[in-house]
């Protein structure tokens, strides 16, 4: 029976993101983390818990291994003697797969409250993702869960297939750069009609823990900090971030319009102490157009990493081949919840279009380039782009032909998921 | 976790956001066998009239068996007239209606997010009140038998006698190994029972393939390998006040979503042991590993030469 909706389920180093096909949203975002008995350092080497006494089943063995919890419930239970938490996710690839099984196990039957065996499922997998990784994938969801059909897609095509929502958008390729930001690193990705350049993939140690980081730090310099507990200070920087960040044109214009006018711009953050409910308050002023601006002059935060992203990006695109560059310079698209700050698109198209101008004018010779389009995309769905991407394309109607089913898991076996076929590679 | 929770979390969640934060929604999901839920505002300008709409698939025989007058008991005005389109019933609620206090709020949550519950339990509470008057009138007469087709090839059977009220579950499995896995399990329910600790659990029968008497006369009952029965005979002492006949209800009624899911975690447990012992034997092969002598070789003027 397909009229069940098809079961999405983004799952990233940091958070998972879960739900129905044809959603706007997802319906569950929770930490992609594993609470079990047992220290959390060693678990894994122990092996699990084997039978102790002879007799019948039922008494044989306890339930150690139905006594965990996952997502947020798994952090409130970090502190409760006797568990560990563990992620079993490290750099977007799946590290220990017992726990992962166990985490789908309660992530389908406890919180989608789905049978499995009724579902179509669509995963996403990182770029670069060993081929390994999809088959042990492909082995826990059609044998331990029975599903009626899974198709693996690569995070950064889910990405690009989310821009469609915006309307800017008039074509519907599968062709452009990806620049996905999230909590721990930023990737910048190059497509082709739905083909991950591999070769051309580069790593930015810059993402949202950063800029929460370098946030506390401005604020800690300015002495805002001081009314506020120890405790909270990271959370409130990340407040901070989150709702009163935005990229500028112009640093120096801005720091004189502060200066100018500071009524105007400063801007006054509430808070609340967790335990002993103490208000406090603190002035947020520069830092919010300074946050976003280590994407663009990472010198200001970190000596350790110190080319921009707009120059990242170049290269990227210089290091694809020849014939689909035009094709990423004009479709470079955004994703992740550090992506979402006012502006960040314009900002990003300018300095890479200023780039590209330049390199144009120096070039020497008879023939003189046209000029290449630069055009990054912003749209409303970017925070959960991944997982919006999956849910547009799993709505399709063809989407069932793209799965790999039940049936030819068994005729074939686990290498089937080698190979997907792209996805609106007909559209 | 051991047992499924009766309730729908999604419910519980979505609701409690959008009592901090109301705004216009639409998002559609599924719950246990197949039931279709569509949380909705229908006015994009009133944001605080939510629709929530639930199909279930052996609607026209839950109302048979009272499922309305179970729903208006339990959420009386709430429930809309005409449902929505393609949905069986459908409630509204008014998010500025909604109690105020932390507890009556969670109550009130709670009560919405048992929808799909509350709508299966009118068999379940029609077999007991048949029970009680079977019983008063000391009448070795049985009601009659129930049926709900829950799942396209899977049903609840539930027929109130005198002493008792039987519930038989057919089950049909679709995979070898689930069948095994189901076989083992049922067969440990029977045997658990006869420990002390669960003397008053209710009675379970298990049969394979062969339905049990009471549904012998049925026509169109599957009679393949993969068919299994399970019988559960409830006793009054399970249903005697409202409290237990309330738990009783929710626990049997997801009892198939029970055993699938312990059948997953079996399997999930037989991984994770057999990924273990790979390791362990992988282990070993590496040590069995004889080592290849590597002997230097100079060159003429004394350095190392490597073979590339």
């Amino acid at each position: 029976m397909s009229v069940l909706a098809p079961i999405i389920c983004d799952n990233g180093t940091g958070y998972s993101k879960i739900g129905f096909a044809g959603n706007s949203d997802p319906s569950f975002v929770f930490p992609t983390a594993i609470a079990t008995r047992g220290q959390a350092a060693q678990a894994s080497r122990a092996g699990p818990q084997i039978p102790s006494k002879p007799g019948h089943l039922a008494s044989k063995r306890g339930v150690e291994d139905l006594d965990f919890f996952i997502g947020d419930e798994a952090l409130a239970n970090a502190k409760t003697p006797g568990y560990g938490v563990h992620y079993p996710i490290r750099h977007g690839m799946i590290e220990n797969w017992d726990h992962m099984e166990r985490y789908w196990e309660q992530t389908i039957f406890k919180y989608l409250r789905a049978e499995p065996e009724d579902h179509y499922f669509l995963l996403t997998e990182p770029p670069l993702n060993p081929p390994e990784n999809r088959e042990q994938t492909a082995e826990i969801f059609f044998e331990s869960f029975n599903i009626k059909g899974l198709y693996i897609a690569v995070q950064a095509v889910l990405a690009l297939a989310a821009s469609w929502s915006s309307n800017r958008v008039t074509d519907r390729t599968l062709t452009g750069t990806v620049i996905d930001s999230g909590d721990g690193v930023t990737h910048v990705i190059p497509c082709a009609e739905g083909y991950v350049i591999g070769s051309a993939i580069k790593h930015i140690p810059i993402a949202g823990r950063d800029i929460s980081q370098f946030v506390l730090n401005l604020l800690r310099e300015r002495g805002e900090m001081a009314a506020v507990p120890p405790e909270d200070q990271l959370r409130v920087a990340g407040k901070v971030k989150e709702n009163y960040s935005y990229v500028c044109q112009d640093i120096v214009k801005e720091f004189r319009k502060y200066d100018a006018e500071p009524y105007k711009y400063f801007e006054r953050f509430e808070g609340e102490h967790s335990v002993t409910n103490r208000k406090y308050g603190i002035d947020v002023g520069y830092e919010r157009f300074l946050a976003p601006e280590i994407f663009f002059n990472p010198e200001i935060y970190s000596s350790d990493f110190l080319t921009p992203l707009p120059e990242i990006v170049d290269d990227v695109i210089q290091q694809s081949p020849i014939d689909v560059r035009r094709g990423l310079y004009k479709n470079i698209v955004l994703s992740g919840g550090s992506t979402m700050f006012q502006h960040f698109g314009q900002r990003l198209k300018r300095d890479l279009k200023q780039l590209v101008d330049r390199r144009l004018d120096t070039g020497t010779g008879a023939q003189k380039s046209s000029g290449v389009e630069v055009d990054v995309i912003s749209h409303k769905r970017q925070r959960y782009a991944v997982w919006y991407g999956g849910s547009l394309m799993a709505s399709l109607p063809d989407f069932y032909s793209f799965c790999h089913t039940k049936e030819q898991y068994d005729e074939i076996g686990p290498s089937i998921c080698r190979r997907y076929q792209i996805f609106g590679s007909a559209t | 976790m051991i047992l499924l929770e009766p309730h729908n979390t999604i419910i519980v969640t979505t609701l409690n956001d959008k009592l901090l934060k109301p705004a216009t929604l639409d998002v559609q999901f599924v719950d246990y066998d197949g039931v279709r839920f569509h949380l909705s505002t229908p006015d994009r300008k009133v944001a605080n009239i939510i629709h929530l709409s639930m199909n279930i698939r052996c609607w026209n025989e839950l109302v048979r068996y009272g499922a309305n007058e179970v729903l208006q008991r339990e959420y009386g005005s709430l429930i809309l007239d005409a449902p929505e389109a393609d949905y069986n019933v459908t409630l509204q609620l008014d998010l500025e209606q909604i109690p105020q206090d932390q507890e009556s709020r969670d109550a009130f949550i709670m009560s919405i997010a048992l929808f799909k519950r509350n709508a299966l339990a009118a068999p379940f509470e029609r077999a007991f009140e048949t029970q009680k008057e079977l019983e008063s009138s000391s009448s070795t007469s049985e009601g009659d038998l129930m049926e709900i087709h829950y799942r396209d090839e899977e049903a609840i059977y539930i027929r109130a006698a005198a002493d008792r009220v039987t519930v038989i579950f057919s089950t049909q499995f679709k995979e070898e190994t689930d069948r095994i896995f189901g076989k083992v399990f049922l067969q440990e329910f029977v045997d658990a029972r006869r420990q002390p600790s669960c003397q008053n659990a209710p009675q379970v029968l298990y049969n394979n393939r062969e339905p049990p008497l009471e549904l012998r006369h049925l026509s169109g009952l599957q009679n393949t390998e993969d068919t299994g029965y399970v019988t559960f005979v409830l006793f009054p002492r399970h249903f005697g006040n409202a409290t237990t006949a309330g738990g009783t209800i929710s626990h049997i009624q997801l009892f198939r979503d029970y055993l699938h899911y312990h059948i997953k975690c079996s399997k999930a447990y037989m991984h994770s042991r057999m990924r273990h012992r790979v390791a362990e034997f992988q282990k070993v092969l590496n040590r069995a590993k004889t080592e290849v002598a590597t002997t230097d070789r100079k060159t003429a003027s004394g350095r190392t030469m490597l073979v590339r």
